[in-house]
C-alpha cells in the first residue's frame, strides 16, 4: 500500500506546538518542585501566552497543513489573540485566590493551557473529525478545572453536572458529524463543502438532521438556550477564576468554530440553520434578560448574563454576513474585557472573604466610591448603555441585523437588552443607594489592579474609539463569504 | 449471503437486547455484565464488517479493561441502585414517549434516505496495517490531540483525587539522617510511684 | 484647538476636575473649577451667537475627529451651530452657568458639594454635545449622556428611598423612548447609509430613498413616516410626553436646581430640539406630523389638568413643564417649529426662574414642599414673591412677557394651520392655557398669600442668600424680555437652511393674521383662571375643599394622575416580576430544587452526605430539557 505525500508544515502550528510543550513542561516543573514551584510556574505561564501572542503576530495570510485539517488564517488568528487574553487575565488576577484556595501547585496552569490549546484548535479546524478532538479537549479540561476545589462540594458538584451534560452534548456533536460523514462521505471542511456544491449535495434530510445535531452540540458549549441549564450551577460553583475562564474562552472557541461549519461548510444549507439559531438567539435572550431579574447570587446573576450575551452574538452569526461576523468578533471581545473586569472585583472581594451574593456590595459607593465606580461602569456597559464599549457591541450586531434584513430580530435584541438593562442598574443601586452593612475594604491584588484597570479601560477607549477594533475584526472576517 | 444475514442480525438484536439490559437490570453487577455482551457483540458486527482489527480492540480493551474496571466500581461503592430506580421510574413515561418520538423522527429520515451502503476503503486481507498507515501520517494531528485528551484526563483524575496523606507512615531518608538524639529523646524526671 | 470646541470642553474639564479631584482639593476649588468652566462656555456661546444668529455669519462646521470607520460606514465627531444650535447653546450654557451659582447657596450645607457641581457640568457637556451635534449617532450619545447625568442626579440624595426609586424609574421610561430612537437611527442609517444629518436631509429632500420598507408586522410602511414615528418615540420619552410622562413628576426627588436646570429648562426640550432638527425628515410625513400634534396636545391638557390638584410645589411646575413641552410638540406637528423654539427659548428663562423660586421657597421653609403647610409669605420673603410673580405671569401669558408672544404664536399657529388636527390642538391649547393660569395662581396664592399655616417654619422662613437671589433676578430679567427679544425668531425665515417646510405648511407665516378675537382668547384665558384662583383660593377658602368632595371622582383621577403610575406599575412591573419569577420557580425551583434535597441551591448548604448526589434527579432533568430541545427542532427543522 502505497504511503501518500503528507504536507506537514509545523512552521503553521507554532503557537499549538508552544502551549503543547510549555504545559507539558510545566507539568514536569510542577511534579519535581512539588508545591515550591508555583510561584515560578505561574509567571512562566504568563510569559508562555505572551510568547504566544507574539508567535501568533508572525504569521500571516492564509494556509493549510496536514492535508487541511490545520488552517490558519487571519480569523483563526486573531480569535486566537482573544483566547489568549482570555486565558491570561483570569489567571493573572487570581493569582493569590489560587493560593488561598489550595488550587495551587502549577497542575491548574496546565489544565488551563491545555483547555485553552483546544480552542486554539478548534479555532483552526479544517475538519470535524479535529474539531471534534479540540472540543473534547477543552471541554475535559474544562471539567476538570470547574471542579478544582474538590473539597468545596458546589465546585465538585459543577464539574460532575457539567462532565455529564457535556457528554450528552458531546454525544450530539458527534451523531449529527456522522450524519454528514454519512451522507457525504467525508469529514474534512473541505471536502464535505465540495461535495454539497455538486447538485446530489442538496437537500438531504439526514444532512438536514446532522446539521441541527451539530449545532445543538455547539450551543451547548455557548450555552445557548434550551442548552444552558448547566451554565448557572457551574457559573456558580466552580471556583471564580474558572468562572471567568470559561464564560469567555469556551464560548470564543465554539463561535469560532461555528464561523468556520456555517459559512465555509453549509453555505448552501442556510435555510436551515439561520431559523435554529435565530431561535436560539431570541431564547438565549428572552432567559437571560428574565433569569437575571431574580438572582441574588452575583457569578448566578453572570450566567444568565452570559447567556443573554451569547444571544446578542447568535445575532451577528443570524445575519449570515461579513457585517454580522465581525458583529460578532467585537461583540465577543468587548465581552471579553467586561467580563473579566467583573470576576476581577469579584476575586477582591473574595479576598476579604466576602460572599458572592449581591447584598454583599450594598452601600459600597459609600465606602469605596472608586471601586463602586468601576464595578457601575463594568455593569452599565454590559446593559449596553453608550459611551461604553457594550454598546458597541450591540450596535454592530444590530447593524447588521438591520442591515441583513433581520429586523424583528434587531428589534427583539434592542427590548431585550432593555429588559437586560434593570438587573444590572439594580447592582449599581445597590451599591450606591443601600446602607452599607458591616466593615470591610475590599482591594485589588497587584496582578488584579492590572487587569482591572486594563479593562476599564479598554471598555472605556473602544466606546469611544472603537476604530481600531473596527478595523481588525473588519480585516479578520474578510475570509468569510 | 444468506448466512452473514443471520449472522448480523443475531449479532445486531442481542446488542439492542443486552443494551436494554444495562439499563433494566434490577443488580448493578449484571447491568455491567450485559454492558459486556453488548460490547462482545458489537466486536462480532465489526469482524461481519471486516473490521477485525476494530473487534479486537473493542474485546480486549473495553471488555478486558473498562468493563472489568466498572465492575470494581460498582463492587466497591456501595450505591443504592433501587433508591436511584424509584426516582427515574417518576419520569419513565414522559421519556418513553420523548425517545420513541426521537426514535420513529430518525426512523423515518433513515428510511427516506437512498441507501448506498457505506464504502469502508478498507483493505479486507489488511486492516490493521491500514489503520496504522493513516493514523501516522494522514490523521497524525487528530491522533496528537488525542493523546493530549487522555494526558488531561490523567492529570484531572489525579489533581482531583490524590491527597497528601498525614498520618501515613512514609520513608523520608534525609528526615530520617537528619534526627539527632535532641529532638527524638525527651528525658523527664518521674517521681516514684506516680509514673504511669 | 477651535474655540467652539471648547464650548464643549470647558464643562467637561470642570466637571473631571471637581468628580475626580474634588475630595483632594476641597469643595471650594471644586466648585470654582465648575463655575470657570461654564463661565467660559457661556461666553464662547455669546460670541458664537452673535456671529451666527444676530449678524450674518455663515454655519459652522468642523470635524473633529473620525469615530468610527468600518467599511461603508463613518461617523464623526462633529459641530454645526447653525441658528437652532445657537439658540439651544445660549439656552443651555447661560442658565446652565446661572444655575451652578444658584446652587452654591442651595447646596451649601451638602457634604457631597463637588459631586452635585461635577454631575451639574457632565451634564451640561453632554448637553451641548447633543445641541452642537452634525449627525444622529452624536446625537444619540449626547442623548444618552444627558440621561445618564439625569439619573444620577435626580438619584443626587441616594439615602432617600424614594430619590433611588425615582431615579430608576427615570431610566426605565427612558429606555423605552431610547429604545425607539435608537430603532429610528438604525432606520436612519438603513434607508440612507449615512447618519450625517446634511446627507440624510439632502436625500430625504430630493427623494432619493426607497419609499416604503418591510417593518415587524407592519408589512410594507412609508419609510419617513416609520423614522419619523421611531424618532418620536424617543423624544416622548425624553421630553415626558402623554405615556412616556410617568418619570418626569417623581424625578421632583432630586434637588431644585437638577429640576429647574434638567427637567424644566434643558433636558426635557431635547426632544423638541430634535424633532425641530429633524424638521426636513418630518415633514415629509403628514402622519408623523399628525401623531405628534396630536400627542403634544393631549400632553397640554393632561398634565395641566393634573396639575391642578397637586400640593408639592415642585410637582405643580413639574405638570407645568410636561404641559407646556406639550404646546412645543403640537406647534412643531403644525409646522411652526419656529414658534415652538421660540417658546422653548422663553419657557427656559421663565421656567427655570419658578423651579429656583420654589427652590428658594423651599430654602426658606426648611425643606418644606407642601403648599398647604405654607401660605403669607410674601410679608417675609418679598424679592422671592417678586420674582416668582413675575415667572407665573410669564407662564400664563400676561401681555408683554415672555410667554405672551412665544404662547400666543403656538395657539395662533395652530389656528392658522386650518387643519382638523390643528383645529383640535387650538382647542386643546386654550383649555390647557386656562388651566396653566389656574394652577399658577393657585400656586402663587396658597404660598404666599392668605394665613400661614405652619407658624413655626412661618416664624423662621428667611430671604435666601445672595448667591441664590442673583440668578433669580437674571433669569426674571429673562422672563420679563426674552419674548420681545425673541418674537424676530418666528418671523420669516429667519432660521434659514436649518428649519425646512414643506409645501403649504405656513401655519406661522399665516398666524399673524389670524382674526382680532383669536388674538385676545389667551388673554382672555388668563383672566378666566385668574378669577377662578382668586376666588377658590383667597376669597372662599373653603371652596377648594367643597368642590372636590363633590366631583370626587374627577378630583382623584386627576390626583392620581390618571392612574397611570398604577396601569404602568401593574402591567409592567408585576408582569416583568411574574415572568422573572415564572422561570425562577420553574426553571430553577421546580426543576433543581424541585427535586427535594438534592437541589443545586440547597445542596450547597444542606447536603453533608457523600456521595448522596449521585441520586439527584436533576441531571437527569437537564439532560431530558436538552433532548427535548434537540427533539423539537428535528422536529420543526428537518
Amino acid at each position: 500500500m502505497a504511503v501518500e505525500q503528507l504536507d506537514i508544515h509545523l512552521v503553521l502550528m507554532m503557537p499549538e506546538i508552544l502551549v503543547a510543550i510549555m504545559a507539558m513542561a510545566l507539568l514536569l516543573l510542577s511534579a519535581w518542585t512539588h508545591k515550591g514551584g508555583a510561584g515560578v510556574i505561574h509567571w512562566l505561564t504568563m510569559m508562555t501566552i505572551v510568547a504566544v501572542v507574539l508567535v501568533i503576530q508572525v504569521g500571516s495570510g492564509t494556509a493549510t497543513t496536514f492535508g487541511g485539517q490545520f488552517i490558519t488564517d487571519d480569523f483563526s488568528r486573531y480569535v486566537k489573540v482573544v483566547m489568549c487574553l482570555g486565558m491570561v487575565l483570569p489567571v493573572l488576577m487570581s493569582a493569590d485566590y489560587i493560593r488561598g484556595h489550595g488550587m495551587d501547585g502549577g497542575e491548574y496552569h496546565v489544565v488551563t493551557m491545555f483547555a485553552m490549546l483546544g480552542g486554539m484548535i478548534m479555532a483552526s479546524s479544517g475538519g470535524f473529525l479535529i474539531l471534534y478532538l479540540g472540543l473534547e479537549l477543552m471541554s475535559l479540561s474544562l471539567y476538570v478545572l470547574a471542579a478544582w476545589r474538590r473539597d468545596d462540594r458546589c465546585s465538585s458538584e459543577a464539574g460532575l453536572k457539567y462532565f455529564v451534560l457535556g457528554s450528552v452534548a458531546s454525544g450530539l456533536l458527534l451523531y449529527g458529524i456522522s450524519m454528514v460523514y454519512g451522507v457525504t462521505g467525508g469529514t474534512g471542511f473541505a471536502e464535505v463543502a465540495s461535495f454539497l456544491g455538486k447538485p446530489e449535495g442538496h437537500g438531504s434530510q439526514l444532512l438536514a438532521l446532522g446539521v441541527v445535531m451539530i449545532l445543538a452540540g455547539m450551543g451547548f458549549k455557548i450555552a445557548a438556550v434550551p442548552f444552558h441549564m448547566w451554565a448557572p450551577d457551574v457559573y456558580q460553583g466552580a471556583p471564580t477564576p474558572v468562572t471567568a475562564f470559561m464564560s469567555v474562552v469556551p464560548k470564543v472557541a465554539a463561535i469560532a468554530a461555528l464561523f468556520r461549519i456555517l459559512f465555509d461548510v453549509f453555505p448552501t444549507y442556510h435555510v436551515q440553520w439561520v431559523p435554529i439559531l435565530q431561535l436560539f438567539a431570541v431564547l438565549s435572550m428572552a432567559v437571560g434578560a428574565f433569569g437575571g431579574l431574580v438572582q441574588t447570587n452575583i457569578k448566578r446573576l453572570l450566567a444568565y448574563s452570559s447567556i443573554g450575551h451569547v444571544g446578542y452574538m447568535l445575532i451577528g452569526l443570524v445575519a449570515n454576513s461579513q457585517a454580522g461576523a465581525q458583529g460578532v468578533l467585537v461583540y465577543i471581545t468587548i465581552y471579553l474585557f467586561m467580563t473579566v473586569g467583573v470576576f476581577g472585583l469579584i476575586i477582591a472581594f473574595d479576598r476579604q472573604g466576602l460572599g458572592e451574593n449581591i447584598s454583599d456590595y450594598q452601600g459600597l459607593a459609600r465606602k469605596q466610591p472608586v471601586m463602586a465606580f468601576v464595578m457601575a461602569m463594568f455593569m452599565f456597559s454590559m446593559a449596553g448603555i453608550p459611551p461604553l464599549a457594550g454598546f458597541i457591541g450591540k450596535f454592530s450586531i444590530f447593524m447588521a441585523a438591520v442591515k441583513g434584513g433581520f429586523i424583528p430580530l434587531a428589534v427583539v435584541g434592542v427590548l431585550f437588552s432593555a429588559v437586560g438593562a434593570f438587573y444590572y442598574i439594580r447592582v449599581v443601586k445597590v451599591m450606591y443607594f443601600d446602607q452599607p452593612e458591616g466593615e470591610f475594604k475590599v482591594t485589588l491584588s497587584g496582578g488584579g489592579f492590572i487587569v482591572v484597570s486594563l479593562s476599564l479601560f479598554m471598555i472605556f477607549f473602544w466606546g469611544i474609539l472603537p476604530g481600531d477594533l473596527l478595523a481588525w475584526t473588519g480585516a479578520s472576517v474578510q475570509a468569510f463569504h | 449471503m444468506m448466512v452473514a444475514d443471520v449472522i448480523f442480525y443475531l449479532f445486531a438484536t442481542v446488542t439492542v437486547l443486552s443494551a436494554l439490559g444495562v439499563v433494566g437490570a434490577r443488580n448493578p453487577v449484571h447491568s455491567v455484565l450485559f454492558l459486556v455482551l453488548a460490547f462482545f457483540s458489537t466486536a462480532g458486527l465489526f469482524v461481519l464488517m471486516g473490521a477485525e482489527f476494530l473487534a479486537a480492540i473493542l474485546v480486549m480493551v473495553y471488555m478486558g479493561a473498562v468493563a472489568i474496571l466498572f465492575l470494581f466500581v460498582v463492587m466497591m461503592l456501595d450505591v443504592d441502585f433501587s433508591m436511584l430506580r424509584r426516582e427515574s421510574v417518576r419520569y419513565l413515561p414522559m421519556g418513553f414517549v420523548v425517545g420513541a418520538v426521537m426514535l420513529a423522527e430518525l426512523g423515518l429520515m433513515m428510511a427516506h434516505h437512498p441507501g448506498e451502503g457505506l464504502h469502508l476503503g478498507l483493505d479486507n486481507t489488511d486492516n490493521t496495517l491500514a489503520i496504522g498507515q493513516a493514523l501516522y501520517t494522514r490523521f497524525l494531528y487528530p491522533f496528537e490531540v488525542a493523546s493530549l485528551i487522555l494526558l488531561v484526563a490523567l492529570i484531572g483524575a489525579v489533581a482531583l483525587t490524590h491527597r497528601e496523606r498525614k498520618r501515613v507512615h512514609r520513608q523520608d531518608i534525609s528526615t530520617q539522617l537528619a534526627r539527632t538524639k535532641e529532638d527524638a529523646v525527651e528525658l523527664r524526671k518521674v517521681a516514684s510511684g506516680e509514673g504511669a | 484647538m477651535s474655540a467652539n470646541l471648547l464650548i464643549l470642553l470647558a464643562p467637561l474639564t470642570g466637571a473631571l476636575v471637581a468628580g475626580l479631584l474634588g475630595r483632594r482639593i476641597g469643595s471650594g476649588l471644586a466648585i470654582a473649577a465648575t463655575i470657570t468652566g461654564m463661565l467660559i462656555s457661556a461666553w464662547l456661546s455669546i460670541r458664537v451667537f452673535s456671529v451666527v444668529a444676530v449678524g450674518d455669519g455663515p454655519v459652522i462646521r468642523e470635524e473633529i475627529f473620525s469615530w468610527i470607520v468600518a467599511g461603508n460606514f463613518n461617523v464623526h465627531f462633529g459641530i454645526l451651530i447653525d441658528r437652532i444650535t445657537a439658540i439651544m447653546l445660549i439656552v443651555v450654557s447661560g442658565i446652565s452657568t446661572l444655575i451652578h451659582i444658584y446652587s452654591i447657596g442651595y447646596m451649601a450645607d451638602d457634604p457631597d458639594e463637588p459631586r452635585f457641581f461635577s454631575y451639574l457640568s457632565l451634564f451640561t457637556f453632554a448637553m451641548l454635545a447633543l445641541v452642537t451635534s452634525d449627525n444622529f449617532l452624536q446625537l444619540f450619545f449626547g442623548w444618552e449622556g444627558v440621561g445618564l447625568a439625569s439619573y444620577l442626579l435626580i438619584g443626587f440624595w441616594y439615602k432617600k428611598e424614594s430619590a433611588c426609586n425615582a431615579a430608576i424609574k427615570a431610566f426605565l421610561v427612558n429606555r423605552v423612548g431610547d429604545f425607539g430612537f435608537a430603532l429610528g437611527i438604525f432606520a436612519i442609517f438603513m434607508v440612507f447609509g449615512t447618519l450625517d444629518y446634511d446627507r440624510v436631509f439632502q436625500m430625504a429632500g430630493a427623494g432619493e430613498f426607497k419609499p416604503t420598507v418591510d417593518f415587524l408586522f407592519f408589512g410594507d410602511v412609508d419609510t419617513i413616516t416609520l423614522i419619523c414615528l421611531l424618532l418620536f418615540v424617543g423624544a416622548m420619552g425624553k421630553s415626558a410626553q402623554f405615556l412616556l410622562h410617568t418619570w418626569l413628576p417623581d424625578a421632583m426627588e432630586g434637588p431644585t436646581p437638577v429640576s429647574a436646570l434638567i427637567h424644566a429648562a434643558t433636558m426635557v426640550t431635547a426632544g423638541v430640539f430634535m424633532v425641530c432638527r429633524a424638521s426636513p425628515l418630518f415633514e415629509l410625513s403628514e402622519t408623523a406630523l399628525g401623531v405628534v400634534t396630536v400627542v403634544g396636545a393631549v400632553t397640554a391638557v393632561f398634565a395641566a389638568s393634573v396639575g391642578l390638584v397637586q400640593n408639592d410645589i415642585k410637582k405643580v411646575i413639574a405638570y407645568s413643564t410636561c404641559s407646556q413641552l406639550g404646546y412645543m410638540f403640537f406647534s412643531a406637528g403644525v409646522s411652526a417649529y419656529a414658534a415652538s423654539m421660540f417658546h422653548l427659548m422663553t419657557h427656559a428663562f421663565f421656567k427655570a426662574l419658578l423651579f429656583l423660586s420654589a427652590g428658594a421657597v423651599i430654602h426658606a421653609m426648611h425643606h418644606e414642599q407642601d403648599m398647604r403647610r405654607m401660605g403669607g409669605l410674601a410679608k417675609k420673603i418679598p424679592i422671592t414673591y417678586g420674582v416668582m410673580m413675575l415667572g407665573t405671569l410669564a407662564l400664563t401669558g400676561f401681555p408683554f412677557l415672555a410667554g405672551f408672544y412665544s404662547k400666543d404664536a403656538i395657539l395662533e399657529s395652530a389656528y392658522a394651520a386650518h387643519t382638523g388636527l390643528g383645529t383640535f390642538a387650538w382647542i386643546m391649547g386654550m383649555l390647557a392655557a386656562v388651566m396653566t393660569t389656574f394652577y399658577s395662581f393657585r400656586l402663587v396664592f396658597m404660598t404666599f398669600h392668605g394665613k400661614p399655616a405652619d407658624h413655626h417654619a412661618y416664624s423662621h422662613a428667611h430671604e435666601a442668600p445672595w448667591s441664590m437671589r442673583g440668578p433669580l433676578l437674571v433669569l426674571a430679567v429673562g422672563a420679563v424680555f426674552a419674548g420681545m427679544i425673541g418674537v424676530p425668531l418666528v418671523g420669516e425665515g429667519w432660521f434659514k437652511g436649518a428649519i425646512v417646510l414643506g409645501q403649504g405648511h405656513d401655519a406661522l407665516a399665516h398666524a399673524h393674521h389670524v382674526p382680532f378675537w383669536v388674538k385676545w382668547l389667551p388673554f382672555g384665558a388668563f383672566v378666566v383662571g385668574v378669577y377662578l384662583a382668586w376666588l377658590m383660593y383667597v376669597r372662599l377658602p373653603t371652596l377648594p375643599g367643597i368642590v372636590a368632595e363633590t366631583f370626587r371622582g374627577t378630583h382623584r383621577f386627576l390626583v392620581n394622575a390618571w392612574y397611570f403610575d398604577r396601569l404602568y406599575d401593574w402591567m409592567f412591573v408585576t408582569m416583568a416580576k411574574k415572568i422573572g419569577e415564572g422561570l425562577w420557580h420553574t426553571g430553577d425551583e421546580t426543576i433543581i430544587d424541585g427535586f427535594g434535597v438534592n437541589g443545586a441551591a440547597k445542596m450547597c448548604t444542606r447536603i453533608a452526605g457523600g456521595l448522596r448526589w449521585v441520586q439527584s434527579g436533576y441531571i437527569y432533568h437537564y439532560a431530558f430539557a436538552m433532548i427535548v430541545g434537540v427533539l423539537v427542532l428535528v422536529t420543526v427543522y428537518t
